[in-house]
């Protein structure tokens, strides 16, 4: 998927929310504990994402980010990746489900060039291939 | 393939409004690390999710950023400027 640098890349939505699926994807240096973390040591960023699946328990995750104060999202990652707040939505009906996976990135880099043509890339193929996703929210640190 | 309808929730609204989000909401006054509010503030968060998914159905101009507010936040923060 190539995207845009000239106009602003909207897709409208054409759907109906309590039939949709939603997908997270987050800059906030989101991962599961058992991955591996983004590497801060590397002033230039990290590049890499890292895919959240489905059913994934809140508990298990963790933030890996040096640019922001993440002591409220190691208090409760919802701060940044609303997993519970989505299945909150299903439960009441506003919306049809979570989608297959989501995506956590650390939103710092010194690398845009390959971060706008790389990853971002990347993870709209990972949102665009399996995940079902009708729409995403993005969210940073 | 025709694209991915995306909603952004930004807590740095002039940083994200030069990256011309298609659809952005800047929860007024929320600090960096709590994009959907604070920790434990379930009700907040549901609130400030479904504005945001709302964004979808309306008519939106895209590239800009929709500010709303929450009081019950409590609290408010100055969101970082853009250097002009």
């Amino acid at each position: 998927m190539s995207i845009s640098r000239k106009c602003v890349p909207f897709t409208p939505f054409e759907g109906e929310l309590p039939k949709s699926t939603i997908a997270i994807v987050t800059a906030g240096g989101v991962h599961l504990k058992e991955q591996e973390p983004f590497n801060i040591a590397d002033e230039l960023g990290d590049l890499g994402y890292r895919i959240i699946p489905e059913d994934v328990n809140s508990e298990q995750l963790m933030v890996t980010h040096h640019h922001y104060d993440h002591a409220d999202a190691d208090k409760d990652i919802n701060v940044v990746f609303p997993i519970d707040v989505l299945r909150d939505l299903q439960a009441e009906g506003f919306i049809k489900a979570g989608a297959r996976k989501h995506i956590g990135y650390m939103g710092y880099t010194m690398q845009l060039k390959a971060m706008y043509e790389g990853t971002a890339r990347e993870i709209a193929n990972e949102i665009d291939k399996g995940s079902r996703a009708d729409a995403v929210i993005l969210t940073g640190g | 393939m025709k694209g991915i309808p995306t909603v952004l929730i930004t807590v740095s609204p002039e940083v994200s409004a030069q990256m011309r989000p298609p659809r952005a909401l800047y929860p007024n006054g929320f600090k960096i690390g709590n994009s959907l509010g604070g920790p434990g503030m379930r009700d907040l968060q549901r609130r400030v999710f479904r504005d945001a998914l709302s964004l979808l159905n309306q008519n939106t101009r895209p590239g800009e950023v929709v500010m709303r507010e929450y009081p019950d936040y409590g609290q408010y923060y100055e969101p970082p400027r853009v250097k002009k």
